[in-house]
């Protein structure tokens, strides 16, 4: 005899996306903490971005999601959905609570999960809707700029350029040119990991590779903001120095070639093991 | 017996993740602590950057202690004795320490210093600055009442005075000498009155030296201090054409020997340069030959200066065709009226250039942008594409002026060109060194010719670069007397009036004697020697010859009678001798000539970089700790709050520091967008040639 028929009354049968949509507007401080950083300009709006594409996964997969929830990851879920808003409510920092949150959500997406489709990817995804990017420049930013300085002046040094690093400034045939917050490569590392988390999510890259090939997309994207530096500071230290147009072109032009070398990486098969 | 081995564990791998990211961290730690190796900067203190002063609402503390400045000139021939007091007053309830920034004149030789604390005069000693520093420190930590001048930059001081208690009356008095040299028959007293807001590059080289931060007064906020400032003028000649083009003046006995000057201004008088300006009995100068004998004491020293007029100019035959560089500073405390002067004084220049020469524009705040790539025929449309260049900048920014002269070393010159380069700033730079080093070090490439805009110019720099460059120093004040400048410029590079000049005496035993070599003389300047004299000077001449544009040339100064009085010989002689030590010194970078600098300093008295005035009061006065009040100074007439204020890029119209933004995201999420569609379509084609 069931505790529902004891009680006289039926079970409720709720799907996998009304779940997830129930589970979603349980975490609405957090939800409305992303929307007012990126209202306010004091982010970058991309981590809708990054929602709209895990919306638009889910919806793909819809069809695939699992009738019955994985009892352990539903739990989970609920755990540190409660984690988050308590967090919320108790002033932790709300970029840190709002992490939380992050992780309830993908514990409940893996709950519902089709077994045959990848996971990281997803929650690489859902990670980088967080309004991450103003945190890192400035935590982040300095080093990564010194070392982007730094890499850019051996670099221009072997082409002959008279150049050299101060702090997270250059000297370059007598011009000063600044390696300053919006130079740092953040943006494009966001973008990088965007492009690898929804491309291995729309090919299937298995999990495993995903997380090995992960690590790489980071040296793909130091590198080519260090070429992008150079190519600037080495145009910049013309004495006709450069226009606003080609800043952008040629900005564009390398953020074009990491995105298509992160999508041969990760589109790249596994060699067969011998 | 076969023993349990526990099996060996691969790491795990996030183990190796963390190992990897520790790394990582210890990388980057490692490559921003790693920096070129610099030499002697250990004990080196950077310049700290100007601000503006914040009113504090706490009424027992006396934020501004300064109430007065009182100044008393007196010139005697070409020796001016300057005395200076400054009144300090606590109005507060608590025992404060006042720090004073403040100006002075490029030669002034400061030799004496009084404390005068209610009836008690206290006078100070000179001490090797770090000593000064610790006996003011010990003094004010016991609660006695202390003074300190040190000096900054040779036109810039810093007073401090701590355990000036509720009530005191604090009067500080030093004393100066200085040489007012006449320039084309005219004499010009500087009393500079305001240190304008100085730009700290942050990569300004230790061998700068530190320099204080100022704390400046708002746009419009006139100071609470009062300024006044007289001059008696005793001459051998009738004076004549006394002028001030910076304050009014209540003038008596001019057209006599003897004249008396006191300021008429009733608004603000201490935001600019005080600027007097006179002649004696016409076109005549009080020049020649004057000698000190010192004291029949043992270690005795006697003095001489001579002040030899130049030979009138003579229109040269034949004009070689040179190249101008103008290098015009754009920067934030260029902006509005100073930049203003500067574009009439430019309009001028460069339109009186001919037709054979050949110019460049160099335009610099925190970058530098030239006109073209290589100089260009001063044909009517170059000039007038270059004035229209010119009249398009506004005035913002860093001043970067070391970068932007370094851009110039590099332009291509042709090899049987001479160049010279017009450098055009006010000077508001805490890297005078490193700049006379880079001039200095490029000498063969160009000289150097350096006006000066504004109303409180740094003359330091304007000074330093003329000589550095062996070229010569031009002050702006107003648009007015723009033209009268770019005129005197054009007739000093067309023809130096005397080269290879060698000074020789005879009849009396000279030696110490500066500057080592001559430099050649200018339109109008003086040729000026001094030096120690030992022996019988009666009948002795002094000898100068060199080559003027009509053939060789010789000039014979008879010796007069030794004076007594004319101690300050002794105080000048000194002053360029140190001047000439720093120079070196700034050339070659570091603390080289600290020792002999520091023995001058100490020996004759004077105020120099590595030396102090240092007066302790021997009463114990209080054991409260004295508040620090740094005492604000007007911003200077004429500059906006562009010079203090950190300016963003975006709004500044000059020439800022370049940097290599990121796209817009606009951009890149177009660019994104464009390859997710170009990877979809391709995922597309091949699904369908698979089918």
């Amino acid at each position: 005899v069931s505790l529902a028929h004891t009680l006289s009354c039926r079970p409720v049968r709720v799907g996998a996306l009304d779940w997830l949509a129930l589970h979603a507007l349980a975490l609405w401080p957090h939800g409305a903490y992303l929307i007012q950083r990126a209202a306010d300009g004091s982010d970058d709006p991309l981590g809708l971005l990054a929602l709209a594409a895990v919306a638009a996964l889910v919806v793909w997969h819809r069809h695939g999601l699992r009738v019955t929830p994985r009892l352990g990851w539903l739990v989970a879920s609920m755990a540190v959905a409660i984690a988050a808003n308590g967090a919320w409510w108790a002033g932790v920092p709300a970029l840190l609570a709002s992490l939380f949150a992050a992780l309830s959500l993908v514990c409940a997406l893996l709950a519902w999960w089709p077994a045959t489709q990848v996971r990281l990817p997803l929650a690489g995804l859902v990670l980088l809707a967080l309004p991450w990017i103003a945190s890192l420049q400035f935590y982040l930013g300095f080093p990564l700029r010194v070392i982007t300085a730094q890499l850019s002046a051996w670099g221009l040094q072997a082409a002959g350029f008279d150049a050299t690093r101060s702090g997270a400034s250059m000297l370059v045939n007598g011009q000063l040119v600044i390696v300053d917050a919006p130079c740092s490569g953040v943006q494009m590392a966001w973008l990088a990991y965007f492009t690898a988390c929804a491309a291995a999510a729309a090919t299937g890259l298995s999990d495993r590779l995903f997380a090995r090939r992960a690590a790489m997309v980071g040296a793909i994207v130091l590198l080519g903001n260090v070429l992008r530096n150079s190519v600037l500071v080495a145009l910049e230290s013309r004495p006709a120095g450069l226009s606003a147009a080609w800043h952008e072109a040629i900005g564009l032009a390398v953020l074009a070639a990491v995105c298509v070398a992160v999508l041969a990486l990760v589109q790249r098969k596994e060699a067969p093991h011998v | 017996m076969p023993t349990l081995q526990a099996p060996r564990r691969e790491p795990l791998s996030i183990g190796r993740v963390l190992a990897c990211i520790a790394l990582s961290i210890i990388a980057a730690i490692a490559l921003v602590a790693w920096g070129p190796a610099q030499a002697d900067d250990a004990e080196a203190r950077a310049a700290e950057s100007p601000y503006f002063h914040v009113k504090s609402d706490d009424a027992t503390l006396d934020a501004l202690p300064l109430k007065g400045t009182q100044v008393d000139v007196k010139i005697s021939g070409v020796i001016a004795d300057v005395v200076v007091t400054q009144h300090y007053r606590n109005e507060g309830q608590r025992p404060i320490e006042a720090k004073y920034i403040f100006p002075g004149s490029t030669r002034a030789a400061v030799h004496a210093m009084n404390v005068r604390l209610g009836d008690r005069m206290i006078t100070a000693q000179i001490r090797e600055k770090q000593r000064a520093r610790l006996e003011y420190d010990a003094a004010k930590r016991e609660g006695k009442t202390t003074a300190l001048l040190e000096q900054e930059r040779p036109n810039v001081f810093s007073m401090n005075v701590a355990n000036i208690l509720p009530g005191d009356d604090v009067r500080v008095e030093l004393k100066y000498t200085e040489l007012i040299a006449p320039d084309a028959g005219q004499y010009r007293f500087v009393f500079p009155t305001v240190v304008g807001p100085r730009y700290r590059s942050p990569n300004a080289a230790p061998a700068n030296g530190h320099l204080s931060a100022t704390a400046h007064l708002p746009e419009g906020v006139k100071s609470n201090t009062t300024f006044d400032l007289s001059v008696q003028l005793h001459a051998p000649l009738p004076v004549s054409e006394v002028v001030s083009h910076t304050h009014k003046l209540e003038a008596q006995g001019v057209g006599t020997e003897r004249v008396t000057l006191a300021l008429a201004d009733e608004g603000q008088r201490d935001n600019r340069d005080f600027i007097l300006e006179y002649k004696l009995g016409g076109e005549r100068t009080a020049t020649g030959l004057m000698l000190y004998r010192a004291p029949n004491e043992p270690n005795a020293e006697n003095f001489f200066l001579a002040l030899v007029e130049p030979p009138k100019q003579v229109a040269p035959v034949q004009i070689n065709p040179r190249d101008y560089i103008f290098v015009v500073d754009i920067s934030g405390s260029m902006h509005g009226h100073p930049l203003n002067t500067a574009k009439v004084l430019l309009r001028n220049l460069i339109s009186g250039l001919r037709p054979s020469d050949s110019f460049n524009v160099v335009l610099f705040s925190g970058s530098s942008r030239v006109l073209s790539e290589q100089s260009v025929p001063a044909t009517q449309a170059n000039i007038a594409r270059a004035i229209k260049t010119i009249e398009q900048m506004g005035g913002g920014g860093s001043t970067e002026i070391v970068p932007a002269l370094r851009r110039v070393a590099a332009l291509p010159k042709p090899a049987d060109v001479s160049r010279s380069v017009i450098v055009v700033t006010d000077g508001y730079v805490a890297v005078e060194n490193e700049v006379f080093q880079l001039v200095r070090r490029n000498l063969d490439h160009f000289n150097v010719f350096a006006f000066g805009i504004g109303s409180s110019v740094n003359r330091h720099l304007i000074e330093g670069l003329a000589r550095a460059g062996q070229g010569e120093a031009f002050i702006v004040t107003k648009p007015e007397r723009a033209a009268e400048q770019a005129d005197r410029l054009r007739r000093i590079i067309d023809s130096p009036v005397l080269t290879q000049l060698k000074a020789r005496f005879t009849g009396v035993e000279v030696y110490d004697v500066e500057p080592a070599s001559l430099p050649d003389v200018m339109a109008g300047r003086p040729v000026l020697v001094w030096g120690k004299w030992r022996g019988n000077p009666q009948g002795a001449k002094l000898i100068l010859q060199g080559h003027a544009a009509s053939g060789s040339h010789t000039e014979v100064v008879d010796a007069p009678t030794p004076d007594a009085d004319a101690v300050a010989l002794k105080h000048l002689w000194a002053r360029q001798r140190i001047a000439q030590l720093g120079d070196e010194e700034a050339l070659m970078g570091g603390q080289t000539q600290r020792e002999p600098i520091t023995a001058l300093g100490l020996k004759y008295g004077l105020l120099t970089q590595y030396t102090s005035f240092i007066a302790v009061d021997h009463v114990v006065r209080t054991q409260q700790a004295a508040v620090p009040v740094d005492q604000p100074l007007p911003l200077p007439e004429g500059v906006s709050k562009l010079a203090v204020g950190n300016t963003n890029a975006s709004q500044t119209f000059g020439a800022v520091v370049p940097s290599t933004p990121e796209p817009r995201l606009v951009f890149a999420l177009l660019v994104m967008a464009l390859l997710g569609m170009a990877a979809w379509g391709r995922r597309q084609r091949i699904a369908a040639a698979a089918r």
